[in-house]
């Protein structure tokens, strides 16, 4: 028993690391003697910015498909840079491209369904583009009656019938070799250019063109099912790369690697094992699992600042730019909170926060990655500046915390009127615990949202507009400020400041995701598309805790047991 | 419950001790201050906020930024319509009336420096929270000095153009112009405040007589189709042909947050009598900057003792003792794309006054600052032939940095205190 509990933590991390390390650094072998990986990485321009091929295949399969693979006829797994490569040779195959044939075309509006003559397919929802290739008319009539309305009188099948006829146009500038800019620039003052325009331009000029060349030919390699040549002619245009632009073409490799690796998805599984750890650790073996799960959050952290350092290497831009990126910061924010909470009190309730906001950020900046590339480029005004940065860094990190309050206030109140394992002695730690988070968030939320207002100032010279997102982020401090005040006097205790810091979940909730949808959300879906019915979730679910925690306290199980009274 | 309580980690802070009892003036002063100063009412000034803050963004997606910032922020009463919190899909019926935004604050600001006066004596203990006060006070009045006397205006500049003035684009006004000579026009204004309701507007600088008809707060230009004749159609100079129609105000929530086109039907006639000059509708359409000079129709006239009047509606106009000359605009985009990644200005400043001439870079972040003013990239033309440039003239500007500065670092003081102190409590 004496080993097993001085072991179990450093066997527990150990064990992570080896799994971590196995993912690193032995990719699974691709099926087939095709080098598919290496071709992947050859950087081209899309969106603004460079990027490896296997990116711009994740991407755009994640737009039309949601999911960066899919399932060929046999039901395998395919990698998206086979998807790719199929779509980019559609138009070199004589008989029937697979491209065709590959089911990625998520659909589910029951109408629009109908109009393409196509059956529900529950579960998956994905259809091939050889299904209902002759009803593209039919779309297209649709889409240009849409497309002529007004966005704010357009219903659910008029936005879901643009969606699919913007999904084909994808996939048609793609085999269509429109998209992306493939080709390099020859010489200095040159632009990247699209495949099929370089091509033309040699065959019409007679220019020459070895990397459109090249890239040519590995499409007909690949096309003919030539996996030596294929790899050979990849090898040698990555060479050719390499030698001209000797900055971009590392980078390339690096941010193939970065998908391949999928830290952020690691990191949420190794997350969800620290709250179950934290978990387990209030029922038996205290100790041992308690330092087991503080040293894999330890790993899982370190995991997860290594992404969001890769992230800004790859975009050059700091850590927070749109609302993913805020997601997997506000995660990692918290996640730090955590372990800095579990190293000064041990008593697991900084791992469980570590592990549950951890995972559940990170799911939330899964779903929020739908939109396609998450490392776009942002317009000139929100350029990168001292202000800016500083800013959405400290006010994210206020959203956190301000979090981070709740679901200790959460922990308060489900473990005192629930269990009976919350003694008076850990009722006070609570409270400390949730007083302390509340003043470091106070100091964040109001610093960020000062420096926002000071990066205003300097950008168009105003420097409290008052409209919908710096209202959000005032309602965060104003409501952190009453905590504070309601706690120097004396109107709330702990319990008090429990239910008050739950409420704060309400309140970032509604900074974070609820401004972003009075615009849109409020006027073309009603009340219940996707991310208004999952806020009004969440919000009710608060409002449930807080009743919860409103029950008089004789009730609570805790402060029945005798053991709360005597303490 | 009241066994539960355990002391909060900082003493509350009415609980003061005082060893002597204090004279009677003193005594008197205390009680009439203690409910002005007391926590409870700061909270509960701090819900009233807070919604305030709530309902004044919701309020925005039905009306736009600045007319709520008037109604909700900027007031010391708003009638707060019940619609507002409901989907707009129902109708809900009724209002109540709140506190505005200035009176909450003022509140607050009462609070705050009663229980200053009542309870914090200086000391080192407290320095921390003064100072997050004090900051705070700097803060709430810089947000009334702007509100009193903040100018937003915008200049457009095209390519070799020089501007003297700038368009204040919160209000409007009529301009009669009509030229002097070569060199100089005479033009007469009539504020914008003046036309919101139909009526006769007389003075006896006005050369005229000017009935408002019909007043829009915003309108909107629509294309008419080739053989299609009516009311409030317009020709620009290259033959395209729009009608004015009347529109909702643009709300604060919308994404691309378009400026209101205000547009007036006006009746102009000869000094004292019936004899009509002519009736116009004139637009903010109408005004070349408003649509970054895309749209130009030509000037609407009307004769009076044989001289020739221009009637324009247009952004209130400050004339300014300098003037900007383009030199050169330039604009790039994300390789590929046409989101735009960089714009700047080489404009040249002279200010015969001062003596000033000289050549300035003004583009993101870097702004120029002249003569109480700032100028800021903020636009240009489609055609990248000319730059928009918002002008800022806010006498507070300084205030939330010092602000900024105060209160993070009384944060720091403060909450520093406590984490050593607490810290200090667990080792031992």
């Amino acid at each position: 028993m004496n080993g097993f509990s001085r072991h179990l933590p450093w066997m527990v991390t150990a064990t992570a690391a080896l799994g971590l390390a196995l993912v690193v650094f032995f990719p699974p072998e691709p099926p087939g003697p095709m080098k598919l990986e290496e071709f992947g990485k050859i950087p081209v321009v899309d969106g603004g910015r460079i990027k490896p091929l296997d990116t711009l295949a994740r991407n755009t399969l994640l737009v039309i498909s949601n999911r960066q693979y899919f399932v060929d006829n046999k039901d395998e797994s395919q990698p998206a840079i086979r998807w790719l490569l199929d779509v980019m040779t559609s138009l070199m195959q004589q008989k029937g491209s697979p491209a065709e044939q590959h089911k990625v075309f998520r659909i589910e509006h029951s109408q629009l369904l109908e109009l393409l003559g196509l059956k529900p397919r529950p579960g998956s929802w994905r259809y091939a583009i050889g299904e209902f290739s002759d009803k593209l008319d039919e779309l297209d009539k649709e889409a240009n009656r849409a497309q002529k309305l007004d966005p704010k009188q357009r219903d659910l099948f008029d936005t879901k019938v643009l969606e699919l006829a913007q999904h084909l146009q994808l996939y048609i500038e793609l085999a269509k070799l429109r998209t992306p800019l493939a080709v390099p620039p020859e010489s200095q003052g040159q632009e990247w250019q699209p495949l099929i325009m370089a091509m033309f331009d040699m065959k019409q000029n007679g220019t020459q063109n070895p990397a459109a060349a090249a890239l040519g030919k590995i499409l007909i390699a690949y096309a003919n099912g030539e996996a030596g040549e294929f790899n050979r002619l990849v090898a040698s245009y990555r060479q050719l790369i390499n030698d001209r632009m000797p900055q971009v073409a590392p980078k390339a490799d690096f941010e193939a690697f970065f998908n391949r690796v999928e830290p952020f998805y690691l990191c949420s599984l190794l997350y969800v094992l620290v709250a179950l750890l934290a978990c387990v650790s209030w029922v038996a073996y205290a100790e041992p699992l308690n330092r087991s799960a503080f040293w894999l959050t330890v790993l899982t952290v370190i995991v997860h600042t290594w992404a969001l350092g890769a992230r800004m290497y790859i975009q050059g831009r700091p850590p927070v730019t749109n609302l993913y990126s805020s997601a997997v910061f506000i995660g990692w924010g918290c996640v730090l909170m955590g372990l800095v909470l579990e190293a000064i009190y041990k008593n697991s309730v900084g791992n469980l926060l570590a592990g549950v906001t951890g995972a559940l950020t990170l799911v939330i900046a899964h779903n929020l990655a739908a939109g396609g590339d998450t490392l776009e480029m942002m317009q000139a005004v929100l350029d990168t500046n001292f202000w800016l940065a500083t800013h959405v860094t400290c006010v994210t990190i206020g959203y956190a915390a301000t979090f981070l309050a709740g679901f200790l206030g959460m922990v308060l109140i489900l473990r005192g009127l629930l269990t009976p394992t919350l003694d008076r002695e850990a009722y006070k730690t609570l409270g400390s615990m949730i007083y302390g988070i509340v003043c470091f968030a106070t100091f964040f939320s109001f610093t960020g949202t000062v420096l926002g207002g000071i990066w205003a100032d300097q950008s168009w010279g105003r420097f409290w507009g008052w409209d919908p997102k710096e209202n959000g982020a005032l309602i965060i401090v104003l409501w952190n400020a009453l905590i504070l005040h309601a706690r120097w006097g004396g109107m709330v205790q702990q319990r008090g400041m429990a239910v008050l810091a739950v409420f704060g979940n309400i309140v970032t909730a509604w900074s974070w995701f609820g401004v972003n949808m009075l615009g849109v959300g409020l006027h073309s879906y009603g009340f219940m598309s996707g991310a208004v019915f999952w806020l009004l979730a969440f919000v009710g679910s608060q409002l449930a805790l807080i009743g919860l925690g409103l029950i008089p306290m004789r009730h609570w199980r805790s402060v029945v047991n005798p053991s709360f009274a005597s303490a | 419950m009241a066994n539960l309580s355990i002391a909060p980690p900082s003493q509350p802070a009415g609980a003061v001790p005082r060893s002597e009892k204090p004279p009677r003036r003193e005594r008197a002063i205390h009680q009439l201050l203690a409910p002005l100063a007391s926590l409870r009412l700061t909270v509960v000034l701090f819900v009233l906020a807070i919604f305030i803050v709530l309902a004044g963004t919701l309020a925005q997606i039905d009306a736009g930024i600045w007319s709520v910032v008037k109604q909700y922020f900027r007031s010391a009463l708003v009638w707060i319509p019940l619609q507002i919190f409901f989907p707009r899909t129902m109708s809900v019926p009724g209002s109540f009336p709140f506190p505005g935004g200035w009176l909450i604050g003022g509140l607050l600001l009462i609070n705050l420096l009663a229980a200053h006066v009542l309870r914090f004596k200086l000391s080192w203990r407290r320095s921390g929270i003064l100072l997050i006060h004090a900051g705070l006070i700097v803060m709430m009045v810089s947000e009334l000095v702007t509100g009193l006397f903040a100018v937003e205006a915008k200049m457009s500049i095209a390519q070799g153009e020089t501007v003297n003035f700038t368009d204040e684009s919160q209000h409007i006004e009529l301009a009669l112009t009509h030229p002097v000579d070569s060199q100089t026009d005479d033009e007469v204004v009539i504020p914008g405040a003046l036309l919101r309701k139909p009526g006769l507007i007389q003075n006896e600088q006005l050369p005229v007589d000017v009935e408002v008809l019909e007043f829009m707060k915003n309108s909107s230009l629509a294309r008419v189709p080739e053989g299609e004749t009516g009311a409030d159609i317009y020709t620009t100079k290259d033959g395209s042909r729009y009608r004015i129609v009347d529109r909702s105000e643009e709300k604060g929530v919308d994404p691309d947050q378009r400026e209101d086109a205000a547009a007036v039907r006006i009746r102009i006639r000869k000094k004292g009598t019936d004899q009509v000059l002519g009736t116009f509708l004139v637009s903010l359409w109408m005004y070349p900057n408003f649509t970054f000079r895309q749209i130009q129709f030509p000037p609407q006239h009307f004769q009076l003792d044989g001289q020739e009047y221009a009637v324009e509606l247009r952004f209130r106009r400050e004339y300014k003792p300098y003037r900007l000359h383009l030199i050169k605009f330039d604009h790039s985009n994300y390789i590929g794309t046409d989101k735009p990644r960089n714009f700047s200005s080489r404009v040249r400043l002279q200010d015969d006054e001062r003596h000033e001439d000289r050549e300035v870079l003004i583009y993101m972040n870097e702004p120029l600052r002249y003569a109480g003013h700032t100028f800021y990239q903020s636009g240009y033309f489609p055609d990248d032939s000319g730059t928009v440039l918002q002008v800022v003239r806010n006498p507070g500007w300084l205030m939330p940095y010092v602000s900024c500065v105060m209160v993070a670092l009384g944060m720091i003081v403060h909450f520093g205190m406590h984490l050593v102190k607490f810290l200090r409590r667990r080792m031992a």
